[in-house]
């Protein structure tokens, strides 16, 4: 007799044949003890698999699975707000503000600076300027303080009463002129942050 | 839509026997209509099959829960576009074998290189270990264990998915075709080969068992 082929065996074994060709199969089985010791022994090979053994899940799995379909929803949810057309509406408005709110806040900056700027590019603050003298010596300078920019009265020796009257005029006004350059607060212009002003 | 309060409270309630008389079908169906009792009857009915393959697949018990995990999200998260015209496992188990597959592509030198970390009797080995028996029968059962997972692993990987969705999985050939995306009679042709290959390798081990 002629015995059946592997895959017939195999399939017949496993069950991967159906039930027509199972019959044959069987009918075969019953004459055929070298066919029959060869299924014998796949039906062992089936038992031996079992032996390996897979683990379970852990108890946590559950709680694990639940959080990450939670976390799921919210995102999902967090999506549909943005979908409503107003609430994305809000959100740019609100973005534009703070957008506008620093921009101002930058112009208003670089004002200062430049204010400040202009302040200091006076012959008074240049590099290599005398020391700024005293109050009283401008007032008795006998030479206009040219270095210093500020416009001082010629000091006459013999003075009349209308001459006398113009050098008081420019000694009020050049006082006026110092003060305004002396007392100007500078450390209170200087913007708030990295920002360096360089004399 | 399910609500994520059902999920945190886990305070959905279900019972045995309308786990065992559910079709999954009916159960994605509701799922689908936003019921959250339904995904946690599926949960409960198919937790134990996804780790187990996915330990068989990849052998790495943390890695094996998050992927099972992963198709419970992409489940639940696709349950909008669920289309009842394949079998729901057939479709849990095309997303879990991808996945399987991709995750053993991308630990492929991560997994050689742990290959004896188990079979020194590492904690997924002795989990399943009889509490009682002698020392002796621990070492030889261990190795039995080991010496069938390895003839296993050593199948190509195609005829190694098919092995184990069907013996382990207890998936039918038909399904695996589905799942794999071939022919009926190419599943056959893997599994045909894969179970001679094994009963080549194994062949120490069934003769011991003969005497």
């Amino acid at each position: 007799m002629k015995c059946l082929e592997k895959d017939q065996l195999i399939s017949y074994a496993y069950g991967l044949t159906d039930e027509s060709a199972a019959r044959e199969v069987r009918a075969h089985l019953g004459e055929c003890s070298h066919c029959r010791a060869t299924v014998e022994q796949y039906g062992r090979l089936d038992s031996l698999l079992d032996e390996w053994k897979a683990a379970e899940p852990t108890p946590e799995f559950d709680v694990r699975v639940r959080q990450a379909v939670d976390v799921r929803n919210t995102g999902r949810a967090a999506w549909a707000f943005w979908n409503w057309g107003w609430a994305r509406g809000l959100a740019l408005a609100g973005l534009a503000v703070m957008i506008a709110s620093g921009a101002v806040w930058f112009s208003r900056g670089h004002r200062r600076i430049s204010t400040f700027a202009r302040i200091a590019a006076r012959p008074f603050h240049s590099a290599g300027a005398a020391p700024r003298p005293a109050r009283a010596a401008i007032l008795h300078a006998a030479a206009p303080a040219a270095s210093t920019g500020v416009r001082l009265a010629p000091h006459t020796s013999g003075p009349s009463a209308a001459t006398a009257s113009r050098s008081d005029d420019n000694d009020v006004q050049a006082l006026e002129d110092y003060d305004m350059a002396a007392n100007f607060d500078v450390l209170s212009e200087i913007p708030k942050g990295d920002s360096r002003i360089v004399y | 839509m399910v609500t994520p309060q059902l999920f945190s409270g886990q305070g959905v309630v279900y019972s045995v026997a309308t786990m065992a008389i559910e079709s999954d079908l009916d159960l994605m169906l509701r799922v689908r209509d936003g019921d959250a009792a339904s995904f946690e009857i599926l949960l409960r009915r198919y937790r134990l099959p996804l780790v187990s393959f996915f330990c068989r697949m990849v052998r790495d018990q943390g890695l094996a829960e998050d992927l099972a995990q992963e198709v419970f999200l992409r489940v639940y998260t696709s349950r909008e576009r669920y289309q009842p015209e394949a079998r729901f496992t057939t479709w849990l188990y095309r997303i879990a074998t991808n996945l399987a597959l991709n995750a053993i592509r991308d630990r492929k030198d991560t997994v050689s290189d742990n290959a004896d970390h188990d079979s020194e009797g590492g904690p997924v080995m002795e989990r399943f270990v009889d509490p009682h028996p002698s020392v002796e029968q621990r070492i030889l059962k261990a190795e039995r264990e080991r010496a069938i997972r390895q003839a296993v692993e050593a199948l190509p990987q195609n005829q190694r998915t098919a092995v184990i969705l069907h013996k382990y999985q207890e998936v039918d050939y038909r399904q695996i075709a589905g799942i794999l995306n071939v022919s009926e009679s190419a599943v056959k042709s893997l599994l045909f080969r894969a179970y001679e290959a094994l009963r080549v390798r194994l062949e120490p081990l069934l003769r011991e068992g003969q005497i």
